[in-house]
């Protein structure tokens, strides 16, 4: 009898780890991974204290580490701020792209124009776009006429990629995951993030275009930040690590190799101190980003199923 | 002995099987327009249904690359895995507030821009003016404002490379 209880405890146990194990056992390793964290909102309770009332614990934990009014007023300024801004919308965000997009064409050579080679990288951007976490919005991609590599992505959605990278590129799949990487930055608002937290911001109440408009400096102030942050300072480097793992996951949903961004960091890698690129200076270490995406392309099972379309990506670029 | 184990397996076992349906059935939202759902693991398969941005449905089945569904009609059919969401397409986010408080819906106004030809806005128009900004890169801005890919131009690129919804299908 207890032999026949014991099986049938089993045989349960086993039944029971079998459905489960079938639940999600079909999706894309990184789905989890990528979903966004829940983050804990902080509950206001009546009676508790607002940014505006926290006279106590403001100059409480400033005297403590020796601030002097003068700052704990900014501090406050700020708290205040950061909870009365109001949130930036499409609307603003694809105005700040655009203004972005025209530094960089002013920045980086002009436009390359070849209307087939243009349309080319937006089908490649396209085919990633649509499969990114912002597959609503319109991505316009573009081709810089400089010689050294580089590529960004402003917000709303505009991305741009010079011809001097595209031509170190051996395959379609290296430059989806090039494009697929800056679509990543775009649809994880990196950019309007950091302009968020910058000091710019800290003490606006209202970024709308009509706030704008009545204050054109407030804008231009945004873009020389947004350019600086862009062309010359570069990301956080925790943006960059998570738009190289997105971007990944973004090529292997569009059903390119995702081996494409890495061996293009690979490529990089070697041509680092010889390469013409401002991308050494704004982006983290290569050999670090490389690691993380060769750790991050292998954990995709079943991808050599998947194309690099050399063929058409060499036909494409002709004589570019 | 043996009967009162066979019993016990399937009083045991009998329950199980019509767990799956009920507990693990999951809701999911179409993330755009026009997605078909398809008899077969193919675009090219027949059309039993389109599909509209914001619908939700039913999961049924899952495979590598796409999700066998139940639309709100009550037919059944294949759907492109990465057309889906496990959020609520539509209303709010879409902007920093978004971000902060982690709220990822998509937001239902940027659908209007899919696809459409939209010219600079008022406010970028007065940066250039104001910074100087050369003609030739205004006019670059423009141009790529002004490209409309159609859907049956990404469509037939994607076929012929195998790519997107066609991955895993022969050119």
């Amino acid at each position: 009898m207890n032999r026949t209880i014991q099986r049938t405890t089993m045989i349960v146990l086993m039944s029971l780890t079998l459905v489960g194990g079938t639940v999600d056992l079909s999706w894309g390793i990184l789905d989890q991974l990528l979903s966004p964290p829940a983050e804990k909102k902080p509950s206001q309770s009546k009676g508790q204290a607002q940014p505006s009332e926290q006279k106590g614990l403001v100059d409480g934990i400033g005297g403590l580490l020796g601030a002097k009014p003068k700052d704990l007023d900014l501090i406050k300024k700020g708290l205040k701020a950061a909870q009365a801004l109001q949130p930036i919308g499409l609307e603003e965000e694809i105005a700040i792209g655009q203004a972005v997009a025209m530094e960089a064409f002013a920045r980086f050579g002009g436009e390359y124009k070849d209307e087939a080679l243009t349309t080319y990288v937006n089908l490649v951007g396209r085919t990633v776009a649509e499969v990114s976490d912002r597959p609503e919005l319109t991505y316009r991609f573009a081709i810089l006429n400089s010689r050294e590599q580089n590529a960004f992505a402003a917000p709303g959605g505009y991305i741009f990629v010079t011809i001097g990278l595209l031509k170190t590129l051996k395959n379609e799949a290296e430059l989806a995951g090039v494009l697929a990487h800056e679509v990543a930055h775009v649809t994880q608002k990196h950019m309007l993030k950091t302009l968020q937290r910058s000091a710019i911001l800290a003490n606006v109440s209202e970024f709308s275009l009509s706030a704008m408009n009545k204050d054109p400096r407030l804008f231009s102030n945004v873009i020389d930040a947004a350019t600086e942050m862009l062309f010359e300072k570069g990301l956080d480097k925790e943006m960059e690590f998570e738009a190289d793992t997105m971007g990944i996951e973004y090529t292997y949903r569009a059903g390119y190799h995702p081996n494409g961004l890495r061996d293009y960091l690979a490529t990089l890698k070697a041509q680092e101190g010889m390469a013409d690129s401002r991308f050494f200076s704004t982006h983290p270490s290569t050999e670090e980003r490389l690691r993380r995406a060769t750790d991050t392309a292998t954990r995709y099972r079943g991808a050599s199923k998947y194309p690099y379309l050399t063929e058409r990506f060499r036909s494409r670029m002709g004589q570019a | 002995m043996r009967r009162l184990r066979l019993v016990l397996v399937m009083l045991t076992l009998g329950p199980l099987l019509l767990i799956p349906a009920a507990l693990f059935a999951q809701t999911m939202y179409v993330s755009r327009d026009e997605v078909k759902v398809t008899e077969e693991k193919s675009p090219t398969s027949k059309v039993v249904e389109t599909l509209r941005r914001g619908a939700q449905v039913q999961v049924i089945e899952k495979s590598d690359r796409h999700v066998k569904i139940q639309a709100p009609s009550g037919k059944t059919g294949w759907v492109f895995k990465f057309t889906l969401s496990d959020q609520k397409v539509g209303g709010g986010g879409g902007n920093l507030l978004s971000v902060v408080t982690g709220d990822t819906r998509i937001a239902a106004r940027e659908a209007g821009t899919g696809g459409s030809i939209r010219g600079l806005k008022e406010t970028s128009e007065r940066y250039a003016t104001a910074k100087h900004v050369d003609q030739a890169s205004k006019e670059a801005v423009q141009r790529m404002e002004d490209r409309v890919i159609s859907r049956e131009e990404l469509l037939r690129f994607q076929q012929e490379g195998s790519v997107g919804e066609f991955a895993g299908e022969a050119p």
